[in-house]
């Protein structure tokens, strides 16, 4: 099982990065970066993808929504998977703007039939558009979306039977969500299908006051991220590529390195506990 | 139930501080005068209000976090 870990290029680790290929296996870009950016740019971008495998990651095209997906924002995308030919692509099952506003991040929507059937439909726009379906992430919330009528656990699984879509999880996003509502991780784990997870995300917060977990991205993944890592090598049937996320507060390249190392550790667990049970 | 317009009325919820604080005074008022349908005030009623001030908070400092333009693409566009 060929699993890969790597990790979210930022221009701040650029240097890192590029002087340990040997300990990064995929590299994961800021797609909307590049959405408007000279043909140099992309050439750049291509350049990478020479030296270590590049997959696509957006950030604002809100497709978890009732209104319809940024056509700008899919042509960019288009624009860029056309550029670099990623093995894959993958945006979040969030809102970001309405009525003319941008919330500036990823919102949870509500969870309900009439955002399902939006999300489908944006999805299948972009399919058209990009020429190929991303994998959505799941996101984490300090607000339980009002008006939901599926739980978290249902939601995914929702999406996941109405799109062709598989599911990038985002471990820290699950973590978070548990905490901040009362319910266990491991528990909504095991009602995802194996089969659809194809990519994870790695990441930090910290505690706001009154308990609830920020999924802020500056902070190391803790140590329940590693376990639910490898819960999921565990169980999953295909490649997964791990990446770790880092938007900030940045430790030493080889402290960044060592958490890489952890995560195929737990990958590496998850899969002899595969095999042995089989 | 959710529509474009419930997302929007959310959207605003969480950017505008001013609405924000009219709607946590008085929910059902403030949902309804912004056009929203019995059944969505009565959904915005049962809000999570400290989830929602929080994300708001932030939402506000991640829109706050993004560096400003960098001043040659500035001068660049105007070549």
């Amino acid at each position: 099982m060929l699993d890969r870990i790597g990790i979210g290029w930022r221009p701040e680790l650029a240097a890192g990065i590029l002087s340990h290929l040997d300990r990064i296996d995929v590299v994961e870009v800021i797609a909307d970066d590049y959405f408007r950016c000279s043909r140099r740019g992309l050439a750049a971008l291509r350049t990478l993808g020479a030296q270590v495998p590049v997959v696509l990651h957006g950030v604002g095209m809100g497709l978890a929504s009732c209104a319809p997906a940024d056509e700008r924002r899919l042509a960019g995308m288009a624009r860029v998977v056309d550029a670099v030919a990623p093995e894959i692509w993958s945006e979040h099952l969030a809102f970001v703007r309405g009525g003319g506003l941008e919330i500036g991040h990823l919102a949870a929507p509500p969870r309900d039939p009439a955002t399902l059937a939006g999300t489908a439909a944006n999805v299948e726009r972009a399919r058209r558009v990009v020429g190929m379906a991303p994998l959505l992430e799941n996101v984490a919330t300090l607000v339980d979306p009002p008006a939901s009528t599926y739980d978290e656990g249902e939601w995914i699984g929702a999406f996941l039977g109405a799109t062709s879509c598989d599911l990038l999880l985002d471990l820290h996003n699950l973590h978070a969500n548990a905490v901040n509502f009362g319910w266990e991780a491991s528990s909504l784990l095991r009602r995802l299908p194996p089969h659809r997870i194809a990519a994870i995300h790695l990441a930090g917060g910290r505690r706001l006051a009154g308990g609830r977990v920020l999924d802020d991205h500056l902070h190391d993944p803790p140590a329940e991220v590693y376990a639910l890592l490898a819960e999921v090598a565990a169980r999953a049937t295909r490649p997964l590529t791990v990446i770790l996320e880092r938007d900030g507060h940045y430790p030493p390249m080889a402290e960044l390195l060592s958490q890489l190392d952890r995560a195929r550790a737990a990958v590496t667990g998850g899969r002899a506990q595969q095999a042995a049970a089989r | 139930m959710s529509s474009a317009a419930f997302e929007a009325y959310l959207v605003r919820l969480y950017v505008d501080e001013e609405a924000r604080d009219r709607f946590l005074r008085d929910p059902r008022s403030a949902a309804t005068a912004a056009g929203l349908s019995a059944a969505e005030c009565a959904a915005l009623e049962r809000i999570d209000r400290e989830g929602l001030v929080l994300a708001a908070a932030s939402f506000a400092r991640k829109r706050g976090a993004r560096p400003p333009r960098r001043w040659w693409r500035r001068r660049w566009r105007r070549d």
